[in-house]
């Protein structure tokens, strides 16, 4: 692990990282594995100064779900060579899905279960959708719900985690739009759109 | 795909609509200010103006009228971290419209184009900037809110420019350092400044040039037809698929760039120089209350669960206000009845 890469972690644990740091982190933290304990260790060491209940530290949920998406990935791909699989960016594929599933059992855990109150009686099914409309924006692949909602133990400070997504997701989903408005009330002309992370038609 | 250059013809509709709905605003924050400065003069808003104060504001009138009125164009950097982002842009003016053009050099083929936006309309974050000069003593507003200082220029992207220091006067927006051309009085460096005189984001010219544009060939993926407010308001309620809200606090001198309906997604304010928007959600289910915070360069998104009337939202502040301003424009928010 590099002394970059221990400042960008450092960065977004301390929630100061910008796209660039969580985007290093992202695209490592699948093959490094002194990167993921490290990972494990400051959460670790988070959860017990903010007096949040402790975690299970073998838990390495990146793992796991990148074990189970490389077996699904394996089986759905076996009529093709050895060395095509091995050429798939797996990894990076993984690591995507892993912040998914961390993300999608955080908005889970968001929504009060039943409610108890008729006036918010469901009209969606409440089952494997997020109803905040969460949105794999890291990886390139729709969420797979059923990675969110395995009996996957207690991660991170969950709620405070899936608000921090929800934030930058729905900055990238509202940015344009707000572009729009600056460029037409700021002195800038159309600059507020390079803002935009990216430009839809 | 390669980019079409501007063409007028393209957006034939949308020009006439656009200009129709202009002349509305424009007749409508006319009226507005024609009443508040009877109102304001009393309170001895003038009496905060200094001279100083009436020499920046005249820059910043001659600024955005500048900015609306000259044709230009160049390469411009964005700066925001470690992050640079660079851009070219076109600028043009022709038989009373403004085209515009953005064309990202760096990262995603993408352009943004405004095309046949007329000259005479005018947004509220324009009017803002420009009726400080034309109501000369009488309104200072935008003193009331920041402190100015005109400080010695250096030469940006070949030009020589004047230096302003814009220091708000509360802890509801950013400050900024505006550096413009001496000449024509057009933005080449905006400097955002965040808390401990943090540089947030800057913007500059690498390069300008006045006049139109030579037609130039770049690789394009994309292109976005900028948004201009809506042309017709459909006041008509639907089904009633979430709350009417409005936003009960903000910070002095915002107000509201475009008109909004009860049941709009979104609301955006602007004081002249930093603009927010608010936009809501209706959640079909209860959300655990709580609030997300991410920032990029000078830009928050304030993202917050909460319960408005009988319906779950979220409500998410995105714009280039400090975290506070966001959170406390989000508690504002109420249902309307």
């Amino acid at each position: 692990m590099t002394e970059r890469l221990r400042e960008s972690l450092s960065a977004l644990m301390d929630d100061e990282a910008n796209e660039l740091e969580l985007e290093r982190v992202l695209s490592q933290i699948g093959e490094d594995d002194e990167l993921r304990s490290t990972w494990v260790r400051y959460n670790a060491a988070r959860a017990a100064v903010t007096a949040q209940p402790v975690v299970n530290l073998n838990l390495d949920i990146s793992r796991r779900v990148s074990a189970a998406i490389a077996a699904e990935a394996a089986a759905a791909s076996s009529g093709t060579s050895a060395w095509q699989r091995l050429l798939r960016p797996v990894g990076s594929f993984a690591v995507a899905a892993s912040v998914t599933a961390t993300v999608v059992f955080g908005g889970q855990q968001l929504f009060q279960a039943g409610g108890g109150d008729p006036d918010f009686a469901s009209p969606l099914p409440a089952a494997g959708v997020s109803p905040v409309g969460f949105v794999n924006s890291v990886g390139a692949m729709p969420v797979r719900a059923s990675y969110g909602t395995q009996p996957i133990p207690q991660l991170q400070p969950a709620a405070r985690t899936a608000y921090k997504e929800l934030a930058r997701q729905r900055m990238e989903q509202y940015m344009q739009e707000h572009a729009g408005q600056a460029a037409l009330n700021s002195p800038q002309g159309l600059v507020p759109y390079a803002r935009v992370p990216h430009i839809e038609e | 795909m390669r980019a079409s250059p501007i063409s007028k013809s393209k957006y034939p509709v949308l020009t006439t609509a656009k200009a129709l709905i202009c002349g509305g605003l424009v007749k409508a924050s006319l009226l507005l200010s024609l009443i508040l400065v009877p109102l304001l003069a009393p309170l001895g808003v003038a009496a905060t103006c200094t001279d100083a104060d009436r020499e920046a504001l005249a820059w910043l009138a001659k600024m955005s009228r500048s900015h609306h009125q000259q044709a230009y164009h160049g390469v411009i950097t964005l700066q925001r971290g470690d992050d640079m982002q660079v851009m070219q842009v076109v600028h043009s003016v022709a038989d009373g419209h403004i085209s515009e053009r953005l064309t990202r050099l760096t990262g995603q083929g993408a352009q943004v184009i405004r095309a046949g936006h007329p000259l005479d309309c005018r947004h509220p974050g324009q009017h803002i900037l420009e009726h400080n000069k034309e109501l000369a003593s009488a309104s200072c507003e935008l003193a009331r809110y920041y402190r100015f200082q005109m400080v010695r220029g250096e030469r940006i992207a070949g030009r020589q420019a004047v230096k302003m220091h814009v220091q708000p006067r509360d802890l509801y927006r950013y400050g900024h350092v505006l550096e413009l051309d001496r000449e024509t009085g057009l933005l080449l460096r905006n400097s955002t400044i965040g808390a401990g005189d943090k540089l947030l984001e800057r913007f500059q010219f690498a390069d300008i040039a006045y006049g139109e544009s030579p037609v130039t060939g770049i690789d394009i993926d994309i292109v976005h037809p900028a948004q201009h407010p809506r042309a017709t308001v459909d006041k008509t309620a639907g089904p009633e698929t979430g709350p009417a809200w409005s936003v009960k606090w903000l910070p002095g001198g915002f107000q509201a760039t475009d008109e909004a309906t009860g049941q709009d997604q979104r609301r955006t304010y602007t004081d002249g120089l930093a603009v927010f928007s608010v936009f809501l959600e209706t959640l079909p289910r209860p959300i655990q209350p709580g609030e997300g915070v991410v920032r990029e360069g000078s830009t928050i998104s304030y993202t917050r669960g909460m319960r408005l009337a009988k319906w779950p939202v979220l409500v998410t502040v995105i714009g280039e206000v400090p975290l506070n301003t966001a959170r406390m424009v989000a508690d504002s928010i109420r249902a309307v009845p």
